[in-house]
């Protein structure tokens, strides 16, 4: 397997004048291509943190962050639009779909943003939106939809241009039992398909499907465990 | 380019899911460029309508009369028959045309029952060499009328119609009625077609019919001024400048007790009141369009707020600073430049319905409309400037995070 992350003593201070918040420590980090990961850790610990900066949508106060080979450190806020345009795919507890527009439009958009023509935009988006059990639902506006559901155009819109990665920050936070098993399990087959996928989240249940669960505390990275399957 | 085909849907769908907000912050540009196109509409239609006039009066068209500075007017001050000779001996070869502009109104009567007023003018020979008339049957008064004071009488196609019910009146008799009641009667020459005349429809429109001067305008008769036409390749204002120094030695006034109006002047002043009407459409629209585009950026603002999340979404998910920035400038040319075309469209339209009120062909310059259009989307895109910056330079993470 492939690298596709790498983080060295990479540090987070939020500097807001009179108070120092230092939400992430000293944390080094490796990730393959394939894997499928949780990060847990009480609240203020710094997941949503690393999170952001895995997303290109923040920047590391210091340390090295390389993904896919490219150093994202002294990159410009359009290379990194660019970066997360193509290389990664978000998926929020809140959903974030764009209101007012439909769910195919919104699975469009960010191949809209990357150049790919209309036919094959709309063919693209019909597919995700048919793989992820929404075929019946193209026209539907995100308020049309159920909590599961919209999660799931989040998620076939985070694949819209085949992005190596899936960054998941509380995925199901917003989501009954059964909508988290079936968000989960998508998850688990799209990994296996061959995307690596990183989710935050707070319940057991959750990080069950995964590989490899990483818990923070307090900024710094205190344990990194692979789950053994026995399947 | 594909990129600005989306920002043009996304920002119709934005304008279409906020009907009612986004008429009424066009509504300011609306009423801006619908008065300007409506002022100038109404300008150039009235210009249209001088022009045309003129063009019946005649442009090459100069009136001269004494106007003493005392304002007491002596015989000599009027112009004879003798006067009118001297002048044409003189400047002949540069006025092929010139009378003493006698008018006067009188009673048309075909003998039986058929009686109206009319006006009538008395002209010399060659009236229509210099003022195009449009004959349907005979001529114009010619040199033998006036010289042998024949009573030939010239008329409108109406005329001949209600009197004869046929346009060919040629040698039909009819009758003058002074107002001292002496009756003449005359024989029709020819038959003209009058031309569409907006100023002579409001000025009651008394069909005008045309006899030789020498009838009315006697040897012992005197005229109050002199009606010239200038020839097409004189310098006109040098021949002004010699008649008025012609007449002033003739009339024993000064040059500056000669007055002197032509065509020309009356549409030069018309032309400097339009160019002043002119500037004070563009303070309107100057002040109008900026009413209209801080209308714009105040609810590009606060959409830009309502939609902070959106636009971290949409950065998130790969959107350049430069995405954002021409979405919402497109949003708010396309509300500008809507709120352009239909302000242009009430304009003329208000123009169009008080000209069939007053029954006047409305001019409308098909250029305003793209100018309009054009420049409202300019202020849209100005205006939209500051709020499209603020959205583009929106952090994504404190975008997302935004309640
Ligand atoms: N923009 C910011 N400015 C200052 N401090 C911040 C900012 N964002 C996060 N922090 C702080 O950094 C620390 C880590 O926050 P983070 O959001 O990463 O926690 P988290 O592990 O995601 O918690 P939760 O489980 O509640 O989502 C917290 O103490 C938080 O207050
Ligand atoms: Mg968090």
């Amino acid at each position: 397997m492939s690298e596709l992350i790498r983080i060295a003593n990479l540090n987070k201070i939020y500097d807001s004048g009179a108070v120092q918040v230092h939400a992430l420590k000293d944390i080094n980090l490796t990730i393959e291509q394939g894997e499928f990961i949780a990060i847990m850790g009480h609240s203020g610990s710094g997941k949503s943190t690393l999170m952001n900066i895995l997303g290109c949508l923040d920047r590391p106060t210091n340390g090295v962050y390389q993904l896919d080979g490219i150093d994202i450190a002294n990159r410009t806020n359009d290379e990194l639009s660019d970066i997360r345009n193509k290389k990664i795919g978000f998926v929020f507890q809140a959903f974030n779909l764009i209101p007012r527009t439909s769910a195919l439009k919104n699975v469009e958009l960010p191949m809209i943003y990357a150049q790919v023509p209309g036919k094959q935009r709309v063919a693209r988006a019909t597919a995700l939106l048919e793989k992820v059990g929404l075929g019946e639902r193209l026209e539907h506006m995100p308020n049309e939809l159920s909590g599961g559901q919209k999660q799931r155009v989040a998620i076939a819109r985070a694949l819209s241009n085949q992005p190596p990665i899936l960054l998941a920050d509380e995925p199901t936070g917003n989501l009954d039992s059964s909508s988290t098993i079936e968000i989960m399990e998508l998850f688990t087959q799209l990994n296996r398909e061959g995307v690596t996928i990183i989710i935050v989240t707070h319940e057991d249940d959750v990080a069950a499907f995964t590989h490899r669960v990483l818990w923070f505390e307090d900024g710094r990275l205190i344990s990194d465990r692979k789950v053994e399957k026995q399947s | 380019m594909m990129l600005l085909f989306e920002n043009i849907k996304l920002a119709l769908s934005a304008i279409r899911s906020n009907k009612m907000r986004s008429f009424l912050t066009m509504l300011g540009i609306i009423i801006g460029i619908g008065s300007v196109i409506a002022i100038v509409s109404i300008g150039d239609t009235m210009r249209s309508v001088i022009a045309s006039e003129y063009e019946n009066v005649g442009i090459n068209r100069v009136i001269y009369y004494v106007l003493p500075e005392d304002n007491v007017w002596y015989e000599s001050d009027y112009f004879s028959q003798d006067d009118i000779d001297q002048i044409k001996d003189a400047f002949g070869d540069r006025i092929p045309y010139i009378d003493t502009y006698y008018y006067d109104s009188m009673t048309l009567s075909d003998g039986v029952r058929n009686q109206e007023k009319v006006d009538i003018y008395a002209v010399e020979s060659g009236y229509d060499q210099v003022q195009p008339m449009d004959f349907l049957y005979g001529r114009m008064i010619d040199e033998g009328d006036v010289e042998s004071k024949r009573n030939s009488i010239v008329i409108e196609q109406e005329t001949a119609q209600k009197y004869f019910g046929t346009d060919n009146a040629v040698g039909r008799k009819l009758q003058l009625l002074s107002t001292t009641g002496d009756r003449e009667e005359f024989t029709v020459v020819g038959v003209y077609k009058k031309q569409d005349s907006f100023l002579m429809a409001m000025s009651g429109g008394n069909a005008l019919v045309y006899v030789p001067s020498s009838l009315y305008f006697t040897p012992d008769s005197l005229g109050f001024e002199i009606n010239c036409y200038v020839a097409e390749d004189t310098d006109a204002e040098l021949l002004r400048t010699q008649m008025t120094n012609y007449i002033a030695r003739m009339k024993n006034r000064t040059t500056d007790e000669i007055f002197s109006t032509s065509a020309r002047d009356e549409m030069g002043m018309m032309d400097s009141m339009m160019s002043g009407l002119s500037v004070a459409v563009g303070a309107i629209a100057a002040i109008s369009l900026l009413v209209g585009g801080i209308g714009i950026m105040n609810i590009m603002l606060v959409s830009v707020t309502e939609r902070t999340r959106e636009i971290g979404i949409r950065k998130a998910l790969g959107a350049r600073t430069s995405h954002i920035l021409t979405q919402f400038l497109i949003e708010s040319a396309i509300i500008s430049a809507a709120g352009g075309f239909i302000g242009t469209l009430l304009g003329i339209g208000i123009v169009a319905l008080g000209g069939m009120l007053i029954g006047i062909d409305v001019v409308v310059n098909p250029l305003i409309v793209v100018i309009a259009v054009g420049f409202s989307a300019v202020v849209g895109i100005f205006f939209g400037i500051y709020p499209a910056r603020r959205a583009a330079a929106a952090d994504p993470i404190d975008a997302l995070r935004y309640e």
